[in-house]
C-alpha cells in the first residue's frame, strides 16, 4: 500500500519480511552452502556456516560421476522444445479464441483446461505400452510429445488472455492494409503480445523443466533430464549431502537463475494472465 | 470482426490443437478402460482374458485405495489451505512499504523454481534426516529428541515439502490481486469508520476471491498428481501411510507391472478427477466470468 | 473509380437484424456523410461495405464489380478508425509504409509515397516517433496517412475525429474537407454529430434504425426534411415540433419550428411564454420558453443583446414560410 507509514513501521516490515523470506530461501541457500563443503564438513556437528574450505570437487565429481551435462542438454532440448512447438501450435488457436469468438468458446477453452485435469496416472499405462512398442521409451522426442501436450491447454489460455487485451481495430486495420492472415498475425500481432508469449513461454519451459511425472517415468538412462538424474540420488551411498547438493544446485541453477532475471514477465505468467 | 472467411480461417487455426488435445485425452483413455476390463500382467505374457469388473473389484476393495484416497484428499487440501492462508498473510506483508521489497520478492520466489525431485531429496537429506539433517541438530541444540518426520509423519512432511513449493505461487498472485486493490475504496472505507480488520474481511477479501480462486484451481490441477516427492522421500510408506492415488495406480502399473488393476485405478482416479473438476469449473466459471 | 451500390443489403447478428433491406448510391468522388444516433448501424454499415463484416443477404458492388464476398484487402478500400488502429510497436514511417509493404511495393516507390504524404499532413518531423508520443491530432494524421498512401478506391472514416477535443476536432475537420478537394477520392464519412455531417458533406445519409430515413445534400435536408425524425435530427438547437390545435390550425398532425424561424419580443408576438434556461453564446442566445401551452420547451434564437432573463415574460412569432407541416405518420406535407 502506498500510504504514508511511520519509519518505525516501515522498519519493523522490514526486518518482519527479510525474516520471512531467508527461512524460505534457507533450503536453498542451505544447498548451495553444502555444495561447496567436503563429506564431512557437509554433516558436521554443529553444522558449519561459511568458514569451511570452499572447494568445487564434488561439482567435478558429479560431472564424472553421471554426465551432469548430459542430462542437462537433454532438460533444455526438452523444455525448451516442447514450449516452443506447444506456443506454435497455440498461437494460432488463440488467435481465433481471442478475435474471432463464437458460441463456443468459452466452453472450448474450459474443455481445453479439463483435460489438464486428466490425472496423468490415468493414461500412464496406454503411453508407456505405446511409447515401448513405437519406440520412443527413453527419447527426448518421446517427452517432448508428451510435455507438448500437457502444457498445451495452459499455453492455449495464457496466450488467449494475452491476445485479448489487443484491441481487434488494429488487427482490422492491417486487414484493410491488405495484410493477409499470415501477415497480420506476424506482423502486428505477434510484434504485440510478445511481452506476454515472452511470459508464455518462460513460465512453461519452467513447467516443462520441472516436470517430474512423465519424465521419470518415461526415461531411463539415455533422455533423463535432471529431474530423473537428480532422482538417482535418492538412495543414500554413505557420506554423499555435498554431493547431493552439487548436483541439486545444478539441477535448479539454470531456472533459478533464468526466473530471477525475467521476473516481471514471470510474475506476469505466474498469475497465468488470470489476475491483473 | 465475423466474416465467412475469417471464421473459416478460425475453425482451420484452432483445429491443430482441438485434434491434437483430442486424441491425447481419448486414445489413451479407450486404452486405459480397455485394459482394466483384462486380466494383463506384464510378467505374465500371453493371453489378456477378458475379466470385467474384477479388476475394478480388486482395486476398490483393496484397503490401500481408501488410504490412497484418504491421503489424497488430505494432501491436497492440506497444502491448498497453508498455502492461501499464507499466501495471503504473505502477500499482505510483502504489499506493505518496506526497504529492498524486490530482494525479498526473489528469495521468496525460489522454490517454485526448484524441481520436485530436488526439494524432496534436499528435505528429506538435509533437513528431515533424524541422524545428520539441520533439524535433528536443531532439536539437540534445544534438548529435545530427534523426530524422524518422514517414517513417523510421513504425509505431514510431505504436506510441507509441497507447501514450500507451492506458498511462492500462491504469493504472488495474492500480492498480484492485492496491488490492483483500489486504494481509494480502502479509504473511502476508513472514512466511514470501518476498523483494519473489517476492512480486510468486507473489502480485502473479496477483492481476492478471484485470485483465491485461480490459485486453488492451478494448485489443484498440480497436486492432485503429486508423485515424485513420494517417490524420492517415502515410496508410499511406511505402508501405505503416504501413498496417494498417483502413486498407488503407479505401484500397481509399473512396479507389480498388474496392467488391468493399475488400468482400473487410473479410471477411478480419472473419475474422482473429474468429480473435482466439476466442482472446480463450476467455480471458475462464476468467478472468471466477471 | 470509387462508385459504392448497396443494393438490397441486410445484416443481422443472431436474430436481431441490425440493418434491414437497404439500398444506396456513393458516386465516384463524393464525400457522403453516414449520420445518426448511437447504435443505429452506421458503423456496422461503414464495416459492410469495407468487407470486415459478412452481409447477410444482398450485393455489394464497387466500381460495378461485385465486392460481398471480397475480403477487405481485395476492396481497394482504406479506412480510418475511430481509435485510430495506429500499430503500437512500428515508427510512424512504418505505420505509413505498412500497406505499401503489404502489397510488394519496392522500398524507394514506398518511402516516396511517404514522404509525399507525410508533407501533406504535416508529419515530417515525426516519422521515426512511435505512435504512443505523438499528440491525438498527430496520431489521426498518421491514420489519414495510412489510408492516403495507397490511393484507395475510397476512404472510409467511422467517428474519426470523436477522441479529439473541440478546437482539434474543428481543424481536422477542414483538413479532412481540404483533402477531399485535393484528392477528389469517394470518402465515407460516419459520424454522430450532426455539425459534422453540415459542414463537410456533399451528401447526407441520415440513419435511424437500420434504415435510410433521408438521403440528400446538407440544404436539401434543412430545407425540406422528409419526416419528423430528420426535421429533428439535422438543424442545432433541434427543430420544435408542436402538436395539438396549433398543428391542426395549419391543417397538419404536428408542426416544426426551427429556433432561427421564430421572431422573439418582450411586447408582443403570437405565442406567449416565459423565459426559462437562457445560453448565452455571444452572437446570439439560445431561450429556452416555458409556459406556452404548445410543447413542454420551445428553443429560441434571438440576437446575443436582447436583454431578457430568467422568468421574463417573451413573445414568439414563427416566419409563416419556415413552417414544416407533418402528416399523422411523422412524413412531411407538402
Ligand atoms: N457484433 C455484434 N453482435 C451483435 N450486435 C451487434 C454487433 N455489432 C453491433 N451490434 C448491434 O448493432 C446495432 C448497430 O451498431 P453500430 O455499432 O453499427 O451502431 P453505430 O450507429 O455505429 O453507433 P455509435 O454511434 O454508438 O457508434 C447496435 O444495436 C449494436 O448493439
Ligand atoms: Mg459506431
Amino acid at each position: 500500500m502506498s500510504r504514508a507509514v511511520t519509519p518505525q513501521r516501515k522498519a519493523f516490515n522490514t526486518a518482519l519480511a527479510w525474516l520471512i523470506g531467508l527461512l524460505i530461501f534457507f533450503p536453498i541457500l542451505w544447498t548451495v552452502l553444502t555444495s561447496f563443503k567436503t563429506e564431512a564438513q557437509a554433516i558436521a556437528d554443529p553444522p558449519i556456516w561459511f568458514n569451511f574450505n570452499w572447494t568445487l570437487e564434488n561439482y567435478f565429481t558429479v560431472q564424472e560421476r553421471s554426465n551432469y551435462f548430459r542430462h542437462f542438454w537433454n532438460s533444455v532440448v526438452i523444455s525448451v522444445g516442447s514450449t516452443v512447438i506447444g506456443v506454435a501450435i497455440a498461437v494460432p488457436a488463440a488467435w481465433a479464441m481471442a478475435f474471432v469468438p463464437g458460441k463456443q468458446t468459452k466452453n472450448l477453452l474450459m474443455w481445453m483446461l479439463s483435460t489438464k485435469m486428466l490425472p496423468p496416472v490415468g493414461v500412464l499405462v496406454p503411453i508407456y505400452l505405446i511409447f515401448r512398442s513405437v519406440g520412443l521409451l527413453d527419447t527426448k522426442l518421446g517427452l517432448v510429445i508428451v510435455l507438448t501436450l500437457i502444457n498445451l491447454p495452459i499455453i492455449v489460455w495464457m496466450l488467449y488472455t494475452y491476445f485479448r487485451e489487443i484491441p481487434v481495430d488494429i488487427l482490422e486495420a492491417a486487414r484493410m492494409d491488405g495484410a493477409s492472415l499470415r501477415n497480420e498475425v506476424i506482423y502486428v500481432l505477434l510484434p504485440m503480445a510478445v511481452p506476454g508469449i515472452a511470459s508464455t513461454l518462460l513460465l512453461n519451459i519452467i513447467l516443462a523443466w520441472n516436470e517430474a511425472f512423465w519424465t521419470l517415468n518415461l526415461t531411463a538412462a539415455k533422455a533423463a533430464p535432471l529431474t530423473a538424474f537428480i532422482a538417482s540420488y535418492s538412495s543414500p551411498e554413505g557420506l554423499f549431502y555435498a554431493k547431493l547438493s552439487a548436483a541439486s544446485t545444478m539441477a535448479i541453477a539454470p531456472i533459478l537463475i533464468m526466473g530471477w532475471f525475467s521476473q516481471k514477465q514471470l510474475v506476469r505468467g505466474l498469475t497465468f494472465g488470470a489476475v491483473k | 470482426m465475423a466474416t465467412q472467411h475469417s471464421r473459416t480461417a478460425a475453425r482451420l487455426m484452432i483445429s491443430p490443437s482441438v485434434l491434437l488435445l483430442l486424441c491425447w485425452m481419448i486414445v489413451p483413455l479407450a486404452m486405459t478402460v480397455y485394459f482394466s476390463t483384462l486380466r494383463y500382467n506384464l510378467l505374465m505374457p500371453g493371453s489378456n482374458p477378458f475379466v470385467g469388473w474384477e479388476n475394478y473389484q480388486y482395486f476398490l476393495t483393496d484397503p490401500a485405495f481408501l488410504t490412497a484416497l484418504v491421503n489424497t484428499l488430505l494432501l491436497v487440501g492440506g497444502v491448498l489451505i497453508i498455502t492461501v492462508i499464507g499466501g495471503i498473510l504473505l502477500g499482505m506483508l510483502l504489499d506493505q512499504p518496506m526497504w529492498g521489497q524486490g530482494i525479498v520478492r526473489i528469495l521468496v520466489i525460489a522454490p517454485f523454481f526448484v524441481m520436485p525431485t530436488v526439494s524432496a531429496l534436499v528435505w528429506k537429506n538435509m533437513f528431515m534426516n533424524p541422524v545428520n539433517g539441520l533439524f535433528a541438530y536443531l532439536a539437540e541444540f534445544l534438548g529435545l529428541q530427534p523426530f524422524d518426520f518422514l517414517s513417523q509423519a510421513p504425509l505431514l512432511s510431505i504436506i510441507g515439502i509441497v507447501s514450500w513449493q507451492w506458498l511462492p505461487f500462491a504469493t504472488l498472485i495474492l500480492l498480484t490481486a492485492m496491488q490492483s486493490l483500489d486504494q481509494e475504496q480502502l479509504e473511502a472505507a476508513e472514512m466511514d469508520g470501518a476498523g483494519a480488520f473489517s476492512r480486510f474481511i468486507y473489502i480485502v477479501l473479496p477483492h481476492l476471491s478471484r485470485a483465491v480462486t485461480v490459485v486453488i484451481l492451478i494448485q489443484t490441477i498440480f497436486l492432485l498428481s503429486v508423485f515424485a516427492e513420494i517417490l524420492v522421500t517415502t515410496n508410499g510408506g511406511p505402508g501405505n501411510a503416504s501413498t496417494n492415488l498417483t502413486y498407488l495406480v503407479y505401484a500397481e502399473s509399473l512396479l507389480r507391472f498388474d496392467v488391468g488393476t493399475g488400468s482400473a485405478g487410473g479410471v477411478v482416479a480419472i473419475v474422482l478427477a473429474n468429480i473435482v473438476a466439476i466442482f472446480l469449473m463450476r467455480m471458475i466459471g462464476k468467478n472468471l466470468d466477471a | 473509380m470509387g462508385r459504392i451500390t448497396l443494393d438490397q443489403v441486410t445484416k443481422s447478428f443472431g436474430a436481431v437484424e441490425v440493418i434491414p433491406p437497404l439500398n444506396l448510391t456513393i458516386d465516384e468522388g463524393e464525400f457522403v456523410v453516414f449520420v445518426g444516433p448511437s447504435g443505429c448501424g452506421k458503423s456496422t454499415l461503414l464495416r459492410l461495405i469495407a468487407g470486415l463484416e459478412d452481409v447477410s443477404s444482398g450485393e455489394i458492388r464497387i466500381d460495378r464489380e461485385v465486392a460481398t464476398h471480397l475480403p477487405p484487402a481485395k476492396r481497394g478500400l482504406a479506412m480510418v478508425f475511430q481509435s485510430y488502429a495506429l500499430y503500437p510497436h512500428m515508427s510512424v514511417r512504418k505505420n505509413i509504409a505498412f500497406p505499401l509493404k503489404m502489397a510488394g511495393m519496392d522500398k524507394a516507390e514506398q518511402d516516396k509515397r511517404v514522404d509525399y504524404a507525410a508533407g501533406v499532413l504535416n508529419l515530417t518531423d515525426y516519422l521515426d516517433r512511435r505512435p504512443g508520443q505523438l499528440s491525438g491530432g498527430q496520431r489521426q494524421r498518421v491514420a489519414i496517412g495510412r489510408a492516403i498512401v495507397r490511393e484507395p478506391a475510397a476512404f472510409l472514416f467511422d467517428e474519426p475525429l470523436s477522441n479529439l477535443d473541440a478546437a482539434l476536432r474543428v481543424g481536422m475537420r477542414l483538413e479532412i474537407s481540404e483533402l477531399h478537394e485535393r484528392l477528389k477520392t469517394t470518402m465515407i464519412y460516419v459520424t454522430h454529430d450532426q455539425v459534422e455531417a453540415m459542414t463537410m458533406a456533399d451528401k447526407i445519409v441520415v440513419l435511424h434504425a437500420g434504415v435510410i430515413e433521408q438521403v440528400g445534400s446538407p440544404l436539401e435536408l434543412y430545407h425540406t426534411p422528409r419526416n419528423k425524425f430528420v426535421a429533428g435530427f439535422i438543424g442545432s438547437p433541434k427543430m420544435n415540433i408542436l402538436e395539438g390545435p396549433v398543428a391542426a390550425q395549419h391543417n397538419a398532425s404536428a408542426i416544426g419550428v426551427r429556433p432561427e424561424h421564430l421572431a422573439s419580443s418582450a411586447e408582443s408576438g403570437t405565442w406567449e411564454g416565459r423565459v426559462g434556461v437562457s445560453e448565452h453564446l455571444g452572437s446570439d442566445t439560445f431561450f429556452h420558453v416555458h409556459d406556452t401551452g404548445l410543447a413542454e420547451t420551445i428553443t429560441v434564437r434571438a440576437s446575443g443583446e436582447m436583454p431578457l432573463r430568467h422568468g421574463d415574460r417573451i413573445f414568439l412569432t414563427p416566419d409563416p414560410d419556415k413552417i414544416h407541416r407533418f402528416d399523422a405518420e411523422g412524413l412531411r406535407m407538402p
